[in-house]
């Protein structure tokens, strides 16, 4: 230790610790300061929200209202405004004289009241506590004296100086009380009196503010000025909502406990103004943090279905809505907080989390994304591998109803057994009052098992239903031997994209040894039975018919810029390449139809030798669908949902044959296949069938019970974070940086690009996942029966970013049951007839939700022919009868004879298919239509009242108008008229159509199907009626009834003799040729549009 | 070496205060050296010179003759005190505006975090869960701390070094007192917290907790070393085991205690002498546990139907 020299004097006792104290104080006091301003300020950064708030809103509001000002101006000087003005001031003038009157009356009395008043209340009071006292009082001789006393008070006389100066003398009690209630009662008639006069003016007043108020674009200065003072009158706090307040703690288990404080800083969401992120900047500034949070919320219409009051923000949008200390915290984008906010790029993640039934979800602009995800995990066969709360239900529902039909039998078999016990009993019973009983009982239980006869018919039937519901979402590979050529499937296993670059079917990364031992499997498991032979068609009629009968709707043909049609089914630009002829004819005669019928009780393909062994003919289809063997239900159709356009052989023929041209190369080019009758491959093809699940989407022989191989995602969105298997890229994940994508196709499919900050989280690995399904892989050294299975689906950007959607908001519901959307009324049956609607791809056709396009829109054939497009069904439910509707579903014909063509629009070349719906289904269908359009159900048709022969002249005369020729255009049965009519028979619309939907109709058929050739503005409002636009024969002279229900009821009565009368009667008159009909029906429809 | 996960590890609001310990234990181990040599050198002085012995009392090193020889407590400990108060105030604060509470998301009884980490305080006693079973390192051995720390002044017959710092005189409380908290408790508690990370694995600093880490690494009981299998014969096996460890341990601390503390170990009672060598081997025990454990993957010693050692 070095020397130190020793102080003179102790340092204990001597040196001084002032300087140490000083600075420590200095510290400590800045410490409590600094303590002091982080608890008002540092933790509460909403305060600077509000501040900034105050601010920016209150010049906006300024800015808002000099504009505003300026508008009402210009409206107050129009010259409607200046005519209610007028009436305005006519009106308060003719009423100022007397109004004047009693306002002076008033006030003069109202002096007086008060005058009388005083002394009145204060003997009054005095009188009632005299009363009481003697109420009260027990003894007779106290009360008597406490009488004479109270009379004598109210006999004494009173003075009150009035108003006026002068003294008035009351002489006693009873009179004061008398003046006091005349002078009240004066006073309330005065008043009713005024209010009777400033009636008529005051509501002259409010039609003048509601005319500027209709007629402003935005808020009247007057509103605005409430919005600034409010504004303005604004402190700092905390502004929260309380989610199911009020059930929290009556219900524990339905108390949502979300507390949302987002409004503390979001403060303009509810505003009633439209705020954008540039109206809330600084003057001259890019908008900054404040700006974009003071944005008011984008979707109005979404708030009015969703109160915030009652909902909150959270509960759509996640993060974390109790923390206010900052934005990321608000957020909850920080590591410990499990719902962080969903992104700009998936915020209809939210709508998903309680609509996950509704299968189109849209207002307005939002729910496209959620609602193409959702459609997506359908059509791209996701449902085949993973599991999915109401997504291709049918096989779980058909096994449940098999346990229920189970365990009725067994109800019976007990029940059968019970009632001969009863009856045994019975037999042996003392009295006869017991026997009586017990055989009551056995009776009973009988009756019983009647009624379980009746329930497992009922689940017979629902079971056929459903097996004619069920579908897969690939073809049948049952079928491969009759219907491609051998060669051409290793080609297509290897890589579906280099064939079809638009197909459904993934990309499963299979080696050569894979292919070839899959697709021996699927060659040899195959069914040989013969298919019949046809003759060669007109390939060139056929592709007329490809294109006019509406293929397209759903198909595509040509390749990159040159496709057009659908993507909801196969693209058959190379359909020829691969396809078989005769196979194709049946097909495209009848998609549904089966080589031979499955068993799922033995679990076979039940073939005409089982049909023999019994004595059948070998005949199954709907009608004949029970199996020979054991009486069980069988699968008769082709699972696909491709539906008979009900064409005849020879269409058919020709369709087929021209598709059988569309290929690139010819099938002999392709290497040979031979190995694929090797058997020893088969077991091995077997195994990888099962282990990629391949029979989740195709229905493979000995495989129809395969289970589904992938994960449940039901509730994926809320799996925890860390249950994501990252596998060696869950660093990367975390820290960002380094994109461990390489291939640039794949690369192109992120929807935010590169990952450039750090993704480890559920958006980020679902992204990831579906761009590159096997990059968890990625440096792993694995088997191949280990190796990640998920195909790549080659989904585009959007794609990506609308599953990724859809699955973010596939989570528990945090919700309490009251606040989750489990309709029962109508809503339940439009959620369900989606599902239909979507399955089938009605709307590849038909136009179901305003706005829409459907595919047949698009394409270039009906640019010129719009006339020829498929009915808009934007009102369906309030157009048809359900009845009816029911009939159509089932036979589109609406003929059991002639079938091939339209039932309804027999002038439409598109064709309405056959999609042999289940009972289910077709229930399913016409309850969603009536519930979309909020019709009644059942529906009970109104009576039509039957014309008088003046009625029906009037009728004929408005039917037959030269003004308005309905037989014009609408076809009436002869071959001749019928090649240039545009809309359908009106003989049709008997049984069809509702009469007040017609009559609407007739009044603005543009309102009800926009772009519609039927012209607008036949009837005009005239005396509180509906009377028609064009001239009207002298016979309407007096008839003050609607001329439309008229022409409704007339409509109804029609009969084809009648039709044809009037029709003959017209076609004189415009004989000159019916090529100036069709002339003027392209021009009708233009002026339609 | 992985910079960015060593930073994310030391900066967690969690180990703020091992961060903290680790410097402020090595400042004043110094500290409390630097005054213990003083004032040993003192006792050198005044032991040679018994008139200075008389006149001096005061345990402060160098002085001067003329210096008081007592002082008061009030002013002269207190204001000491009451600065130290503040600073401590001072630094109180300042944490709790800067760090707020390390609180994690809600539990979730499906999915355990990984690692799953005691508080920085109890990682030492996690860290003994590796090396015996629950029973052990959960409740007996923390009980035996506790009656340990609580027997101390019972045994302690020294009366030399009470108030004032010394080497010399309490060579074995203070050795004993570093080799258990310094060594022992401390390294534990850094071991738990900065080396052991998902699935409580060995990872050095700078190493990337990889959660997908795979290691092969297989421990053995001791008595299947030596090849027996029936569990009656391994009981009677662990036990001559453990037993000889306390008794040749017993035999070797003996001699070393006796020959370095003969002032002692004459003072000490049989009872309290005794119960001073069982703590202590328990002590001793620990470490050796460990090492036998990381060196030679040896799990247990001593495998009962009850508990294992």
């Amino acid at each position: 230790m070095p020397e130190k020299s020793i102080p003179e004097n102790d340092p204990i006792v001597t040196k001084s610790l002032a300087p140490h104290y000083v600075v420590c104080m200095v510290i400590l006091m800045a410490t409590l300061f600094w303590a002091l301003w982080d608890e008002d300020f540092g933790q509460r950064p909403w305060k600077t929200f509000q501040h900034e708030w105050k601010e920016r809103y209150s010049s906006f509001l300024k800015a808002a209202r000099t504009q505003s000002a300026q508008s009402q101006k210009e409206i107050e000087s129009g010259a409607d405004y200046q005519k209610l003005q007028q009436d305005y001031e006519a009106a308060s003038q003719s009423a100022a004289p007397r109004i004047k009157e009693i306002n002076e009356r008033l006030r003069s009395l109202g002096a007086e009241l008060l005058a009388v008043q005083n002394v009145f209340t204060d003997r009054r009071a005095y009188v009632n506590a005299s009363t009481y006292d003697m109420e009260t009082t027990s003894s007779p001789s106290s009360k008597k004296s406490k009488q004479q006393d109270l009379d004598a008070y109210k006999s004494k006389p009173s003075s009150v100086e009035m108003p006026d100066g002068k003294k008035r003398t009351f002489k006693n009690f009873d009179e004061l009380e008398e003046t006091y209630n005349e002078l009240r009662n004066e006073r309330t008639q005065l008043s009713a009196e005024l209010g009777e006069l400033l009636k008529p003016v005051n509501e002259k007043k409010e039609l003048m503010d509601s005319y500027v108020t209709d007629h402003m674009v935005s808020l009247t200065p007057a509103q605005l000025q409430n919005l600034q003072n409010d504004v303005e009158s604004l402190t700092p706090k905390v502004r929260q909502i309380n989610v199911n307040e009020h059930a929290a703690n009556l219900e524990r288990e339905d108390s949502a406990q979300i507390v949302d404080r987002c409004e503390s800083c979001h403060l303009g969401i509810r505003e009633p103004l439209k705020l954008t992120a540039a109206s809330m900047s600084l003057k001259g500034k890019k908008p900054d943090e404040y700006a974009r949070a003071f944005t008011s919320h984008p979707e109005r219409d979404l708030l009015r279905i969703h109160d915030p009051e009652k909902f909150g923000c959270s509960p759509c949008h996640q993060g974390n809505g109790r923390a206010t200390t900052s934005v990321e915290k608000a957020h909850g984008n920080y590591e410990h907080w499990l719902w962080p906010i969903f992104t700009p790029q998936n915020y209809e993640a939210g709508c998903q989390i309680c609509h996950s039934a509704d299968m189109v979800l849209t207002v307005n602009d939002v729910g496209w994304v959620v609602s193409e995800g959702k459609d997506l995990f359908r059509q791209r066969g996701c449902v085949g591998c993973h599991r999915y709360e109401g997504y291709d239900k049918e096989p779980e529902d058909l096994l449940a109803n098999g346990q229920e039909i189970k365990l009725l039998e067994q109800k019976k078999k007990d029940n059968l057994k019970q009632a001969d016990d009863f009856m045994a009993q019975a037999d042996q019973a003392q009295t006869n009052e017991e026997a009586n009983h017990l055989n009551e009982r056995a009776v009973a239980l009988k009756v019983e098992n009647s009624k379980v006869d009746l329930r497992v018919m009922q689940l017979d039937r629902t079971t056929k239903s459903l097996f004619q519901d069920m579908k897969k979402v690939g073809p049948n590979l049952k079928d491969v031997r009759l219907k491609l050529d051998k060669n051409w499937i290793p080609v297509w296993l290897k890589k579906p994209t280099d064939f079809r670059p638009t197909t459904k079917m993934p990309n499963f990364r299979l080696n050569d040894e894979q292919i070839k031992a899959i697709a021996a499997y699927v060659w040899q498991s195959g069914l040989t039975d013969p298919l019949p032979k046809h003759k060669p068609g007109n390939a060139a009629h056929g592709k007329e018919l490809f294109e006019a009968r509406g293929c397209l709707a759903c198909h595509s043909i040509g390749e990159g810029d040159q496709m057009q049609g659908g993507t909801f089914a196969a693209n058959l630009t190379r359909v020829g390449e691969k396809a078989n002829y005769d196979y194709l004819v049946r097909w495209v005669h009848n998609a549904r139809e089966r080589t031979r019928p499955y068993c799922p009780y033995e679990k076979k393909d039940i073939g005409p030798e089982d049909y023999k062994k019994k004595g059948l003919p070998y005949v199954f289809d709907l009608d004949h669908s029970k199996c020979p063997n054991d009486g069980h239900e069988l699968q008769v159709q082709n699972m696909t949902v491709m539906p008979s356009l009900r064409l005849s052989e020879s269409d058919a023929e020709d369709i087929a044959s021209f598709l059988i041209t569309q290929k690139k190369k010819n099938p002999s080019d392709y290497p040979d296949a031979s190995f694929m009758d090797d058997p020893s491959l088969k077991a091995e093809g077997k195994k990888w069938i099962q282990f990629f699940g391949c029979a989740g989407c195709h229905e493979i022989s000995g495989l129809e019970e395969e289970g589904r191989i992938g994960t449940e995602l039901t509730t994926e969105g809320s799996k925890p974070v860390e249950r994501l298997d990252l596998a060696l890229l869950t660093e990367v994940a975390q820290r960002g940086g380094r994109e461990p994508i390489s291939d640039p196709e794949d690369l192109a499919r992120l929807p935010e690009g590169p990952a450039k900050e750090p993704w480890y989280d559920h958006k980020g690995f679902f992204e990831h996942k579906l761009a590159e399904p096997n990059i968890w892989d990625l440096g792993k050294i694995k088997p191949p029966s280990e190796q990640l299975r998920m195909p790549n689906l080659h989904l585009t950007k959007e794609q990506v970013r609308a599953l990724t959607t859809f699955l973010l908001g596939s989570q528990e519901n945090p919700l309490p049951p009251s606040y989750q959307y489990r309709p029962l009324d109508y809503r339940k049956d439009i959620q369900e007839g989606w599902w239909v609607v979507k399955k089938y791809n009605c709307m590849g056709c038909h136009q179901l939700i305003p706005g829409q396009r459907t595919i047949l829109m698009g394409l270039a054939r009906y640019q010129d022919a719009q006339e020829q497009l498929p009915p808009k069904l934007l009102t369906e439910g309030a157009r048809v009868d359900p009845q009816w509707l029911l009939r159509f579903l089932k036979n589109p014909a609406l003929n059991d004879q002639d079938t091939n063509r339209n039932g309804i629009r027999s002038y439409l070349q598109v064709r309405m298919p056959t999609f042999s719906f289940s009972e289910n289904e077709l229930g399913k269908l016409v309850r969603f239509f009536q519930a979309l359009s909020r019709q009644p159900f059942p529906y009970i048709p109104e009576e039509v009242p039957v014309l008088t022969a003046k009625e029906t002249e009037m009728a004929r005369s408005l039917f037959s108008s030269t003004a308005a020729p309905c037989l014009k255009c609408h076809a009436t049965g002869e071959p001749a008229h019928d090649r240039t009519a545009t809309a359908p028979n009106f003989l049709q619309a008997r049984g069809r159509l509702k009469p007040d939907w017609m009559e609407q109709w007739m009044l603005d058929p543009q309102a009800i199907s926009p772009g519609t050739s039927m012209p607008s503005g036949l009837f005009k409002r005239q005396n509180n009626h509906w009377v028609f636009s064009g001239p009207t024969p002298p016979s309407f002279q007096g008839y003050d009834k609607d001329h439309t229900k008229l022409l409704v009821d007339y409509i109804l009565q029609l009969t084809p003799e009648e039709q044809r009368r009037v029709s003959a009667s017209m076609g004189r008159s415009s004989a000159a040729g019916s090529s100036k009909a069709s002339g003027a029906s392209a021009g009708g429809h233009g002026a339609g549009k | 070496m992985d910079w960015k996960q060593l930073w994310e590890i030391l900066s967690a609001p969690d180990n703020v205060p091992i961060i903290a310990m680790i410097p402020l234990l090595a400042f004043y181990i110094y500290l409390a050296w630097k005054q213990a040599h003083a004032n040993d050198l003192l006792i050198a002085e005044l032991a040679a010179d018994p008139a200075l012995a008389k006149t001096h009392h005061r345990k402060t090193w160098p002085f001067r003759p003329g210096w008081q020889k007592e002082v008061h407590v009030w002013p002269f400990l207190l204001r000491v005190e009451f600065l130290a108060a503040i600073i401590v105030t001072i630094i109180l604060m300042v944490w709790s505006i800067t760090l707020n509470a390390p609180l994690e998301e809600p539990a979730n009884p499906n999915l355990t975090m990984n690692p799953a980490k005691a508080p920085w305080y109890f990682l030492g006693l996690q860290e003994m869960l590796v090396y015996f079973d629950p029973w052990i390192a959960g409740v007996v051995m923390p009980t035996l701390i506790i009656i340990g720390l609580m027997v101390i002044p019972y045994i302690d017959t020294n009366p030399l070094g009470a108030g004032y710092y010394t080497w010399k005189q309490r060579k074995f409380a203070i050795g004993t007192f570093l080799f258990g908290f310094v060594i022992l408790w401390v390294s534990m508690i850094f071991i738990g917290t900065f080396i052991r990370g998902p699935g409580w694995q060995w990872f050095w600093p700078g190493q990337t907790w990889d959660h997908n880490r795979l290691i092969y690494e297989v421990n053995r009981d001791l008595p299947d070393i030596f090849g027996i299998t029936s569990n009656f014969w391994k009981g009677i096996f662990g036990a001559i085991v453990v037993g000889g460890y306390f008794i040749v341990g017993g035999l070797i601390v003996n001699g070393l205690f006796r020959r370095s503390n003969p002032k002692d170990y004459k003072r000490m009672s049989l009872l309290q002498y005794s119960l001073m060598m069982t703590f202590f081997l328990i002590m001793v025990a620990l470490p050796i546990k460990i090492l036998i454990r990381l060196l030679f993957h040896i799990k247990y010693v001593w495998i009962t139907p009850w508990f294992n050692i």
